[in-house]
């Protein structure tokens, strides 16, 4: 894998993920922090910190981008989610638009 | 995509793309440029069991699966490899995490102290 074709996603804690572009691109707020032209900061250093966002729910989010690309390929699994981390998880998945 | 699994050293956790046909030794050429380590200074454990994974050998064989969590460990500079190495976010749904928390707890060695509570 190449390192500029991941972004780094960094937590609240400052725990960092390592992703597939692809994969956080699902998300239609980090889709437009990495591709719309100008000065995203985000965009030149492939990371992106999300200072409200916690270590959990942000795992919590990158298991749902690659749940998303394997079910988009047909692959149809549920998706598990603690119900003491939907009210947060709902929260995070508004402002990324996911 | 057939899987992905979660590598996970200290803070950081990678997102591999994989099949369960790939061997060990393939996972770690995808690690060599995000760690920046070569495959021979990685070595990959089920956190679980503590088991060292065998590059020659498959992730189906070794019966990893899809979205499991495996520890990376790099190579010191005494030659020897580092102890597994994860730190868990110190927050109240540690406890009902679901990816089998409880297997590594005693494996923590730091963090837990300097990690403030998200609320």
């Amino acid at each position: 894998m190449k390192k500029e074709d991941t972004v780094k996603l960094i937590s609240a804690e400052g725990f960092e993920f390592v992703v597939d572009k692809e994969a956080a691109m699902v998300s239609q707020t980090i889709h437009n922090m990495l591709t719309s032209p100008g000065s995203f900061a985000e965009r030149q250093h492939g990371e992106v910190t999300f200072p409200e966002i916690s270590t959990t729910i942000l795992e919590k989010i990158c298991q749902y981008f690659y749940w998303h690309l394997q079910f988009a390929s047909g692959k149809e699994t549920e998706f598990p989610i603690e119900p003491e981390l939907t009210l947060e998880l709902m929260m995070a998945a508004n402002y990324l638009h996911t | 995509m057939d899987m992905y699994i979660r590598v996970k050293r200290s803070k950081t956790t990678y997102f591999i793309r994989c099949k369960a046909s790939d061997k060990i030794i393939d996972i770690k050429q995808k690690l060599q440029e995000l760690v920046d380590q070569p495959t021979s200074n990685q070595r990959l454990i089920l956190p679980g069991t503590g088991e060292v994974l065998e590059d020659s050998k498959t992730l189906a064989d070794q019966k990893v699966e899809n979205d499991a969590v495996v520890a990376l460990t790099l190579r010191k500079d005494d030659n020897e490899f580092e102890e597994v190495n994860i730190v868990r976010p110190n927050d109240f749904y540690q406890a009902r995490d679901a990816d089998g928390a409880s297997c590594w707890h005693d494996e923590i060695h730091n963090g837990s102290g300097n990690i403030s509570p998200n609320d």
